[in-house]
């Protein structure tokens, strides 16, 4: 063999070697998954408020989010309307929402506590749809009180802000973030965990929605 | 006295090869199969290699430099060039052609972050799959590398030029000895 052979043969045995290695540590490993959830119930502290959908769904899906991330502002715009509609409300999938604000993002945390607040009356979607759409202005300014009053009514808008004023939220959005950290090992978001058929998959990033329909419908036909 | 093999345009064609050959092959790899990875079956390989380049063109989106199309383009293309050319250059064939490619994208990389980093844009770099901010050690970095990568692409032309010198005759002065006949 000659001497460009060789190195041809070792740069080979180097490329298949970083596949084979991502074969035997699969995805699941990366983030760390717990054992295999059979039921909602299976799924660790689930806030009743922000869940979406019928808690016997065979699909569960968490998904941690930061509303001050433009990926998790691009995944909920692409997907949120399309899941709820086609999967969400009819019985398919258990939506969780789980907060997880990032150290970078200054208001990252206070429109946490303002979604938070919002899931306690039942105003989950409204001040999602709302700080997402807005999410450059807030970003910006400052403003997340501002943002979500106008999705909600001055008496809805009084109940939140006391909520929020009074820290009761806070022990929700510090759970979903140990839950994050140290079950699921979520150094980014969104993160999207997703429980079906006895096993968790973990997903970091953006999903299309055509991807993300084709996945669900491939989970639900395995089961 | 023959000069060594091993002179300074070689060593840093070497230096290039066995330094930006593998960071290209893993940051290909890394925005193609990192972080969600897995391959079986079927539909979570192909699950997972759309959410990774799906994440990719997102953070090419972040530059603000392509339209939709070109984001597409690059997020589906960029992370499998950088792999075959990465091993390419690793093993040192035809290192004028595939050599000038790196460094034209190395260049293209540096001008890129550089222009990102002077706007102040708070992005992602993209370069691998975890998340690295844009400041000037990686500013830097992206510099060094396009630096080292335009030697090695230099040195690789001008010594295609000239014979290998383990392949150079020697030239003397002297006629060659011819045995004397019987």
């Amino acid at each position: 063999m000659n001497r460009r052979g060789m190195v041809a043969a070792i740069g080979g045995l180097f490329v298949a070697g970083l596949v084979s290695m991502s074969c035997l540590v699969s995805g699941s490993s990366l983030i760390a998954a717990p054992a295999s959830p059979q039921t909602l119930a299976s799924v660790a502290d689930v806030d009743p408020h922000e869940g979406l959908g019928s808690k016997n769904a065979p699909i569960v899906m968490e998904v941690f989010s930061d509303f001050q991330c433009p990926a998790c502002k691009s995944l909920y715009e692409s997907t949120n309307r399309q899941l709820m509609d086609n999967y969400v409300n009819t019985g398919k999938v258990y939506l969780i929402h789980r907060d997880f604000p990032l150290p970078m993002h200054a208001h990252s945390k206070v429109a946490a506590q303002y979604s938070r607040a919002a899931a306690q009356i039942g105003r989950l979607e409204a001040v999602q749809e709302v700080l997402f759409q807005n999410q450059e202005k807030w970003e910006a300014s400052g403003d997340v009180d501002g943002t979500v009053a106008k999705a909600l009514s001055p008496a809805e808008m009084t109940k939140v802000r006391a909520l929020v004023k009074s820290g009761a939220v806070d022990a929700f959005i510090t759970k979903d973030q140990a839950i994050g950290n140290n079950t699921y090992r979520v150094s980014q978001t969104p993160t999207t965990i997703f429980h079906a058929n006895g096993q968790t998959f973990p997903y970091a990033g953006v999903m299309s929605w055509d991807i993300l329909k084709q996945f669900l419908d491939q989970l639900l036909v395995g089961k | 006295m023959q000069s060594s093999p091993l002179n300074f345009r070689r060593a840093v064609m070497w230096l290039g090869r066995l330094i930006l050959g593998p960071i290209f092959i893993y940051a290909g790899y890394s925005k193609a199969f990192l972080p969600n990875s897995h391959f079986w079956p079927w539909f979570f390989f192909k699950f997972s290699l759309s959410t990774n380049i799906a994440n990719f063109a997102f953070q090419v989106d972040a530059f603000k430099l392509l339209s939709p199309a070109g984001v597409q383009f690059v997020a589906h293309t960029l992370p499998f060039t950088e792999i075959v050319l990465g091993f390419l250059v690793l093993i040192g064939w035809r290192l004028r052609i595939f050599g000038t490619m790196l460094a034209a994208i190395m260049v293209g990389f540096s001008v890129v972050v550089t222009r990102a980093y002077l706007l102040h844009m708070n992005i992602n770099c993209g370069c691998f799959a975890t998340p690295q901010p844009i400041d000037l050690q990686k500013v830097l970095e992206d510099a060094g590398m396009a630096l080292l990568a335009v030697l090695m692409a230099s040195f690789a032309i001008i010594e295609a030029r000239k014979p290998h010198p383990w392949s150079a005759p020697a030239e003397t002065g002297a006629a060659p000895a011819v045995p004397a006949a019987k």
